[in-house]
C-alpha cells in the first residue's frame, strides 16, 4: 500500500501533461517511419540489423521512460527491467556462434 | 507485482525471439517478408498499437488527475485500438492461411518460416486479447464509480508492455 502511495506521489509530483504524450507519439512515429525506410533500403545486411536494433532500442526506451513513468521508478526497478535484454543478449551468445559457417542442419518438418 | 510479471513475460517473448533468430540464421534461405507480407496493413497495425498506447498513457493521466470520466473514454478508445489490431491480425491470418500457410509448412520456403510467424504473432495477439479484456473490465469498473488511479495504471503498463513487444516483433520479423 505504502508502495502505490509513494508511487502516486511521484507521479504527481511529475505529471506528465497531455501534450508530452502527444510529442512522445509524434517521436515513436518518426523512430517507425525510420525503422521503416531501412527495412525498405538495400544496404549491407549486417548494417541494416545494427540499425534495426538502435532505432528499436530507442523506441522502447522511449515507451519505457514516457508511457511506462519508469524514468520515475526507483533504480533498483530500472535494473531488474534490463534483466531481459541482458539474458536475451546472453542467450544470443551462446546461441549464435553454432550459426556461423554454412547452414547445413535445417530440418524440414514434411 | 505487475512490473515483476511484465520481466517474466519479457524473458519469454526474448526466448521465442531468441529461437527465431536462431531458426533463421540456420535456414539456408528465408522468404523476403515484402513479397508474403501487406507491409501497408503491417504498419498500419504498428501504427494503431502506438496511438493506442500514447491515448492509455492519458488514460492514466486523467485517472491520476481524478477525472475519471476523461480516463473512461481514454480506455474506451485504447480497446477500440487493440480491437482494431486484432482484427487487421486475424485478416493477415486469414490471407495467409488461405494461400497455404501452416504450422508445419508454407508456399514461400523453409517451415521454420510460418511457425515462427504463427507462434510469435499468434502469442502476442493472445496478449492482446487479454489486454483489451483486462482493460474493458477497468473501464467498466472506472464508469461505475470504482474507480482506482493504480489500477488504471497497471493495466496501462500491461498495455505498453504489449507494445514493446510488438516494436520488436515489427523490428525483426517484419522488416529484418
Amino acid at each position: 500500500m505504502s508502495e502505490h502511495h509513494e508511487q502516486s506521489e511521484n507521479h504527481e509530483q511529475h505529471g506528465l501533461s497531455y501534450k508530452t504524450y502527444i510529442m512522445t507519439w509524434v517521436w515513436l512515429l518518426v523512430l517507425t517511419a525510420l525503422a521503416l525506410g531501412l527495412g525498405y533500403t538495400n544496404i549491407n545486411e549486417k548494417l541494416k540489423a545494427f540499425l534495426l536494433v538502435c532505432t528499436t532500442l530507442a523506441k522502447i526506451l522511449v515507451i519505457a521512460a514516457m508511457f511506462m513513468h519508469l524514468r520515475y521508478e526507483r533504480v533498483n526497478l530500472i535494473l531488474i527491467t534490463l534483466a531481459p535484454l541482458i539474458l536475451a543478449i546472453i542467450m544470443f551468445s551462446f546461441t549464435f556462434p553454432e550459426t556461423l559457417g554454412t547452414a547445413t542442419h535445417v530440418i524440414r518438418v514434411r | 507485482m505487475m512490473w515483476i510479471f511484465i520481466v517474466s513475460d519479457a524473458l519469454t517473448f526474448a526466448a521465442f525471439l531468441i529461437a527465431y533468430g536462431f531458426m533463421r540464421s540456420i535456414s539456408p534461405e528465408w522468404p523476403k517478408q515484402t513479397k508474403v507480407f501487406n507491409m501497408v496493413l503491417i504498419t498500419f497495425m504498428t501504427f494503431v498499437l502506438i496511438s493506442s498506447s500514447a491515448v492509455m498513457a492519458m488514460a492514466v493521466a486523467a485517472a491520476r488527475a481524478n477525472r475519471p470520466k476523461l480516463a473512461v473514454q481514454f480506455l474506451a478508445l485504447t480497446i477500440l485500438g487493440g480491437l482494431g489490431f486484432l482484427g487487421c491480425q486475424a485478416f493477415e491470418w486469414h490471407n495467409l492461411i488461405e494461400e497455404g500457410a501452416r504450422l508445419t509448412s508454407n508456399p514461400w520456403g523453409v517451415p521454420q518460416f510460418s511457425a515462427s510467424f504463427f507462434v510469435i504473432t499468434g502469442f502476442h495477439g493472445f496478449h492482446v486479447l487479454s489486454g483489451v479484456t483486462i482493460l474493458a473490465i477497468v473501464a467498466i469498473r472506472a464508469a461505475l464509480g470504482k474507480y482506482s488511479a493504480d489500477q488504471v495504471e497497471n493495466a496501462g503498463l500491461y498495455w505498453h508492455f504489449v507494445d514493446v513487444v510488438w516494436v520488436f516483433v515489427f523490428a525483426f520479423f517484419y522488416l529484418l
